[in-house]
């Protein structure tokens, strides 16, 4: 952070006349939190909250691989044979006890049970069942730690996907790579601490940029878009007709009018006008040379599929998710859209594990490969579960309504155990009977894995010292390694 | 100024006067926010988290020894004071605040400030923004004193001569017309306008500037843009759906109340409660939208009255921020852990805002339709056409009577011209028996054999009240062919039913798209609490017609009913029979205000509907629709045939009393040739009086119920956790409420704008100050509470928001005051040591200096160049950076790209990049304080954007037309354009080095000219050499990317 009086209180004395070196982008997008250095919102109350990492992390990054709509648990990950055996039977009261409904199946009269269709083994030390449509993910079932019980409080997306980035049903608080961005700052001073990536063209239940917000914290922790065009990143190239040469000789001359002005009348402000134009220009090499994805061997691209060789899939998605995360960006925010399946279910559901199955499972191996991924935190999951008994009528073309009292979240890597699975369901997958993890559980454990206490990482805003958990959550200890 | 200070101002403000003098210690600047911070959390008003039972925000709830038997304080004794003891402690179990509070510990001087100031006595004060506003003696200047040029100077001097500090002198001319233009306009002097102040020598030049400032329409967009921020003002709806919505009139509005200056206090009042007001004008009810800016969910599924508790609690938070300074969505779970406000109250406040006809979401299938309740905007010479629309139709009506009193007198001789008696009744549409076994899934219909129904999923048939009836399964539908019936059109229909149970609520028949994702638009008949509802609907609540019986319909039992409406749209022109005989009803809603259509849906349906409850289990028989309102006499022959017949075959001379009557009513309804005709000439005349109202469009405001809502304390904030019932009223811990003030929100916004009011001047004033300074007086402008920041000057505060209230709340002099000062004129350059101890200026030692807010540099760089287009108001607009938004949106091809930033269409999902980076607020909530960063991404937006680079390139155009390409000429007036100055020397020389280096590049590329200067929409002047063009863009841009042009100083 580079709140105008802040920078200069730490640089600018040491820095004052002597060049532009040591000042480095990491400090000037996210800056402040530095060891005992107070943040804004400390600088508020005089206070020094930070510290940080409260702990030795486990995880120095996080890529978190989520799945807007909510996939389907019963037909992914959370088996259930009885689904199957009882297929069409009206689920019994006692087993639902009042949950409330969606209004979009919440007035229908009857609420048919639905097997999952497709098959389903178990993998990896553990057992995990992992069903047919996902075969990479199944290969590297060694590697994930399964959370078959997840909950959470919201029953429509909106408020879903919020809930899940920034802790809040309602739009507006800071999301949790913000969060993660302003206590950590970013290990590479050129490029920004959290980076979004959306797979292009998607349909689905619709994004929104108050996701990757920064809510009430300032602006340079929000999530930055890379998008797969020539500027990745907002405006990043000159315009046309301005070359890096013209470009170099107008800085050069403008950075002469700063250092007069500041001669004249010295001004912390002016120098760090300086060094941001300048770090401005570094980017311009820095963000090109993070997205080459075509430096990436063919062996590389088989590992990822062929879908990563264009641009703004999910596959090429991951692998730049893996450039970055080498490059130390602290966290890297993928969304595939288009799970919310409450109707043509079996038809649709092939079509997005086939788009992601791959990628997901390459992204694990390949920092593997290069060592990183017991430092690097892998998240996979949407926003809430699937109903066990479809919405409408029974038919072969079934679909499932949006269910918040269990779902599945795969981790990997970063501090989690691998080839574990945690939590249970009941036999009509439909409540959590053993080891329920809450959504401000699963922020906590993050958190946590990163070297955060999620209960002393806050913000004074309006009054109230404000955290990614509100005034909840707690470390699932069992599933850290 | 020496280090020394800079020790101090880190530790917090609260130290300094120890050090600097040995005045006695004040609870509220020196001991509160320690105590607020660390231990109010859990020892502070919040009583239900309260620990060990121990109170520290009251002293003599302090004073008394808890459960424990030690002391907490003992005024006088800081040894005995167990407090003291406790924060020292070195024991895990013992020291507080302790760890799992994991808050920071007190640090060794607050430690020694709480020991000092128990020593002192321990005196409390009541919350310095609790208590009312103080009036303010202005110190005599000494002779050590600075001049001053208001008695605010006195007031910030006096307090800087304690501190042994000295104000700046006055600002360069040319740095303050810059200064003071940007702050009262959100634009930059014109190099005209700098030479002219230059040149104006005459005594009160600067005030005369002000005045002419104060007086420009581009004043109101200034104040305007910050409103929209406290407003949380977009143009779309905000969650996931976040569609578009059209509420810029009252955007325009805000701009209007700025530049007329409107008192403070009705600006506020109109927007709480200008409907309220007495024979409230159109601008006052416009006002009210302000209430209904918050976000609205529509994402289908969602839970109407959870979003409905969102949207009042929003309200709330608002009212809290926006006037009070006071976080009141602190208390909707809970007793406000800080400040004294409770749970409780946030419902009172909650039950001011909650009387009105809303619904929690808004349609998703029509969202054009403004959530109700709304206001047409009608331009004059339409409200012109409305008005004789209304009299055609009640000139239609009166002929309609004119004949009904004629064809009374020839009654019953004019039987004699009518058919003979037949159960066959006119204008029938369809009948449906059920009767039949049908080998498909087919149903006839005894009137259109061509049109059939079928029956689908579960629905059956089942023995019925004649013969077979269908019963329902309640997901599926029985979709009848006929009923596409609007508001003008009379209409009836018959049926028998029979429900199972007393039904909360269940679809009969409908003609509508959906529930409450398309606001139930078109007609419906429900069971509701067991009784019959019929109603029409625009856009349920706030926009329909609606009707419901008082007794219940009997489950288990077959019960014929008859709905008619009589095209009128009114409530009393609906009507419900039950077996043969009028219902008692009583009225729902009377507010129908367009049509019913388009719908999406023509025909009737029967038993099901999307997303809403089906009749499940329930029986329908001997279905039957008509085009016209059936006369009573019909109604029973629906129902009673031979009791019917009987009637009807009762020859005309023995037709005596109600029989007669109704005789005589079925002879106009069902034959009388003139009375049809002038019925269709009322339907006619409805019809065009109908499509012109639907045509006009409508804002959302406030519109409050004749009866209030029953509203609830709501257990952890949650909407469906009921406790106890509140009612309206204000917060305990502030003035009371005004003797006599009605208990809605007029009374509310009298309770807020009374002089009593300790918060809503001192609140107003600070963020005036934070616009202008760059920082409140107390920095935290939205929060005046516990937790707030303790302001540097609050006799200065206390000052200005005295003589606001004074002046009857005028703004404009309240920000002439401000900004004539010497606080404000002083130079903004500083000793460097100043700069870097006191970086924020809270000691007002130096002038302003901050960056532009993000409208402001866009706003610059369009202006500088010529290209703004300075319109006031309008539609909202797409600049370029749209496209580049989330989800994109195409540039305006005309004039939309250039005009100032306030009018940027604000989709709250897609907000424009650009000034998201430059830390414009996102309008989520209500937001009284903007961040301020610097980062290189700015600098990638100024330096590449197409916007910014075309402004630079127009410049460097009109500077070389200006000067016919002279380099010297060019530097002076491009300064003189973005910086408001002329260059020195040094600038002169590197600014011509940078336009030479320029130079000789594009010669050696004329293709990179060439390309540059394609930028954008505005055309390039063709006399210019291409290098010397793109050389001239350059220099602007470096010019407008200038420190001295982005920053205010």
């Amino acid at each position: 952070m580079n709140s105008e009086p802040l920078l200069p209180r730490r640089h600018f004395l040491k820095n004052f006349g002597m060049g532009l070196g040591g000042v480095a982008l990491a400090e000037m997008l996210h800056g402040s939190i530095q060891a005992n250095e107070p943040a804004k919102g400390a600088d508020q109350s005089g206070e020094k909250p930070h510290g940080l990492p409260h702990f030795p992390a486990k995880a120095k990054r996080v890529i978190y691989l989520f799945m807007s709509g909510g996939p389907s648990q019963l037909d992914l990950f959370d088996y259930k044979p009885l689904l199957v055996r009882r297929n069409g039977e009206q689920l019994p009261d006692s087993v639902r006890g009042g949950q409330r409904l969606t209004g979009m199946s919440g007035n229908q009269s009857s609420i048919p049970m639905v097997g999952t269709p497709f098959g389903f083994n178990q993998y990896g030390p553990s057992g995990t069942w992992i069903s047919d449509l996902l075969p990479h993910t199944a290969a590297v079932a060694g590697e994930l730690c399964v959370i078959k019980s997840m909950f959470t409080e919201s029953i429509n997306h909106g408020p879903g996907v919020t809930f899940l980035q920034t802790g809040s049903q309602v739009p507006g608080r800071p999301s949790m790579g913000a969060w993660v961005n302003y206590g950590l700052g970013c290990e590479n001073s050129n490029l920004p601490g959290f980076v979004v990536l959306v797979t292009k063209g998607k349909g689905g239940q619709p994004l929104g940029a108050h996701l990757w917000g920064n809510g009430f914290l300032p602006s340079d922790h929000q999530g930055i878009q890379f998008r797969p065009s020539k500027d990745p990143v907002l405006y990043l190239n000159n315009p046309a007709g301005i070359s890096a040469e013209s470009r170099r000789l107008m800085l050069n001359r403008f950075t002469q009018l700063h250092e007069h002005q500041q001669a004249a009348s010295p001004d912390p402000q002016i120098e760090s006008r300086i060094a941001n134009y300048e770090m401005a220009f570094r980017m311009q090499s820095s963000i090109p040379d993070a997205t080459a994805l075509s430096e990436e061997s063919e062996a590389t691209f088989e590992l990822y599929g062929k879908d990563a060789k264009t641009p703004g899939t999910f596959a090429a998605n991951c692998l730049q998710a893996r450039r970055l995360a080498e490059r130390g960006v602290r966290f890297i925010q993928l969304y595939h859209q288009d799970w919310d399946h409450h109707g043509g279910l079996p038809g649709a559901i092939p079509k997005l594990c086939q788009e992601t199955d791959q990628a997901c499972a390459a992204l694990i191996m390949d920092l593997k490969q290069r060592g990183m991924l017991e430092d690097t935190l892998i998240v996979w999951g949407g926003e809430f579960g699937r109903t066990n008994y479809c919405q409408g009528k029974l038919s072969a073309n079934f679909g499932r309504d949006h269910h918040p009292r269990c779902f599945t979240v795969w981790m990997a890597g970063g501090g989690v155990k691998p080839g574990m699975v945690y939590g249970e369901t009941d036999e009509f997958g439909y409540n959590i009977t053993q080891d329920g993890v809450h959504i401000h559980d699963l922020q906590a454990t993050i958190m946590h894995l990163l070297g955060i206490d999620h209960e002393a990482l806050t913000y004074k805003f309006q009054g109230r010292r404000y955290r990614l958990t509100d005034v909840h959550g707690k470390v699932v200890k069992p599933i850290l390694a | 100024m020496n280090r020394s200070l800079f020790a101090i101002l880190s530790l917090g403000a609260f130290v300094h006067t120890a050090s600097a003098a040995p005045a006695p210690l004040q609870f509220n600047r020196d001991i509160r926010p320690i105590l607020s911070d660390k231990c109010f959390g859990c020892h502070g008003p919040d009583k239900e988290h309260r620990k060990a039972g121990l109170r520290l925000d009251l002293r003599e709830e302090a004073m008394k020894a808890p459960k424990s038997g030690d002391i907490p304080l003992k005024p006088g004794d800081p040894a005995a004071s167990h407090i003291l003891t406790r924060i020292m402690s070195t024991d895990a179990d013992e020291i507080m605040p302790p760890p799992e509070a994991k808050l920071p510990k007190l640090t060794k001087a607050e430690v020694d400030t709480i020991r000092r100031w128990i020593a002192e006595g321990a005196e409390y004060q009541a919350h310095w923004s609790f208590i009312p506003v103080q009036p303010v003696p202005i110190p005599e200047p000494t002779k050590d004193t600075p001049p001053a040029r208001t008695d605010m100077d006195r007031l910030v001097f006096a307090h800087q001569a304690k501190l042994g500090l000295k104000p700046r002198p006055e600002a360069a001319p040319s740095a303050l017309l810059r200064r003071v233009t940007l702050d009262l306009t959100g634009l930059p002097p014109t190099p005209a306008q700098v030479r002219a102040y230059l040149a104006d020598t005459q005594p009160g030049a600067y005030e005369r500037l002000v005045d002419r400032l104060l007086a420009s329409e581009t004043f109101g967009e200034r104040m305007a843009s910050d409103w929209l921020d406290i407003s949380r003002y977009a143009d779309s709806y905000g969650f996931q759906v976040d569609r578009d919505r059209d509420v810029w009139p009252w955007r325009d509005w805000v701009i209007g109340a700025f530049n007329r200056n409107l008192p403070f206090n009705d600006f506020v009042t109109w927007q709480l409660a200008g409907d309220l007001l007495p024979n409230p004008t159109e601008e006052q009810i416009l006002a009210t939208a302000f209430n209904r800016l918050h976000q609205q969910e529509s994402e289908g599924g969602s839970i109407e009255e959870e979003y409905r508790v969102e949207t009042v609690s929003d309200r709330v938070q608002t009212f809290g921020t926006a006037f009070l300074g006071l976080t009141f969505e602190c208390c909707k779970c809970h007793d406000h852990k800080f400040d004294p406000l409770s749970q409780k109250e946030f419902y009172q406040m909650f039950a001011f805002f909650d009387d009105i006809d809303e619904a929690g979401l808004y349609s998703f299938f029509s969202s054009n339709d403004a959530p109700t309740p709304a206001m047409k905007l009608i331009p004059a010479n339409t409200k012109k056409r409305i008005k004789e629309l209304e009299d055609g139709v009640t000139q239609a009506v009166a002929r309609l009577q004119q004949i009904a009193d004629r064809e009374r007198e020839k009654f019953p001789a004019s039987l004699a011209s009518a058919p003979a008696a037949s159960a066959a009744i006119p204008g029938e549409l369809a009948r449906f028996t059920f009767d039949e076994t049908p080998k498909t899934k087919k149903l006839a219909n005894s009137i259109d054999p061509t049109k059939p129904v079928s029956l689908t999923g579960e629905n059956r048939l089942v023995p019925g009240q004649s013969g077979n009836a269908v019963e329902f399964s309640g997901d599926e539908a029985l979709n009848l062919p006929v009923g596409a019936f609007d508001r003008v059109d009379p209409f009836s229909v018959a049926l028998w039913i029979q429900t199972p149970d007393v039904k909360e609520r269940a679809v009969v028949f409908h003609r509508s798209k959906a529930w409450t994702d398309a606001a139930s638009r078109g007609f419906e008949l429900l069971i509701e609490d067991g009784r019959l509802k019929w109603s029409l609907i625009r856009f349920w609540p706030g926009d329909a017609a609606s009707i419901r019986t008082t007794q219940p319909v009997k489950p288990g039992e077959w019960v014929h009913v008859v709905v008619g409406s009589d095209g009128s749209g009114r409530a009393a022109g609906l009507w419900i029979s039950v077996n043969g005989q009028p219902a008692g009803v009583e009225v729902l809603k009377d507010s129908l205000s367009r049509d019913i259509g388009p719908v999406g849906h023509d025909f009737i349906t029967l038993g099901e509907r999307m997303r809403d409850r089906g009749f499940k289990g329930g029986k329908v028989d001997d279905v039957r629709v008509f085009s016209r309102e059936l006369s009573r006499l019909e109604v029973l022959l629906t129902f009673n045939e031979p009791s019917a017949m009987a009637v009807f075959n009762r020859p005309a001379a023995e037709l005596v009393g109600s029989e007669r009557e109704f005789r005589f009513e079925n002879y106009l309804l069902a034959y009388c040739p003139e009375f049809k005709k002038a019925q269709e000439d009322v339907k006619a005349a409805r019809t065009e009086l109908v499509k012109t109202l639907n045509a006009q469009r409508e804002i959302m405001v406030m519109k409050e119920t004749p009866k209030p809502k029953k509203a609830y304390v709501l257990f952890r904030g949650q909407y469906d956790q009921r406790r106890d019932e509140v009612f309206a009223g204000t917060p305990a811990a502030l003035n009371p409420f005004p003797k006599g003030a009605p208990s809605n929100r007029l009374g509310l916004a009298q309770w807020l704008t009374d002089p009593t009011n300790p918060l809503l001047a001192r609140v107003t004033v600070n963020r005036f100050w934070q616009n202008i300074f760059g920082r409140g007086i107390t920095r935290t402008a939205d929060d005046f509470g516990s937790q707030g920041a303790q302001p540097e000057y609050p006799e200065v505060l206390d000052w200005l928001a005295g003589r606001y209230i004074s002046s009857g709340w005028d703004t404009k002099a309240l920000l002439r005051t401000m900004v004539l000062s010497h606080t404000y004129r002083q130079a903004s350059a500083a000793d460097l040591q100043l700069l870097v101890d006191d970086p924020e200026n809270v000691l007002l030692a130096r002038g302003p200096r901050f960056r532009l807010a993000a409208e402001m540099i866009r706003d610059s760089f369009l202006q500088t160049s010529g290209l703004l287009v300075q319109k006031l108001g309008g539609a909202p607009v797409t600049p370029y950076e749209m496209s580049e938004a989330f989800r994109p949106a195409d540039p305006d091809k005309g004039e939309g790209t250039f005009r100032r930033s306030l009018y940027t269409h604000w989709r709250r999902t897609s907000p424009p990049p650009a000034m998201m980076s430059f830390d414009a607020s996102r309008r989520a909530v209500c937001s009284a304080k903007r961040e301020r960063t610097n980062t290189p991404l700015q600098a990638l937006i100024l330096l590449n954007g197409p916007q910014y680079v075309e402004a630079a390139r127009v410049l460097g155009q009109k500077l070389h037309l200006q000067t016919q390409g002279n380099p010297e000429a060019m530097i002076e007036e491009g300064f003189l354009a973005c910086l408001s100055r002329f260059p020195d020397a040094q600038e002169r020389r590197i600014s011509a080095e940078l336009y030479q280096d320029q130079l000789a590049h594009f010669a050696a590329h004329p293709n990179e000219a060439r390309e540059l200067l394609k930028t954008g929409r505005t055309p390039t002047d063709p006399n210019i050499p291409l290098p010397e063009a793109a050389a001239a863009a350059v220099l602007a841009q470096a010019l407008l990317n200038h420190d001295g042009s982005v920053v205010k100083q």
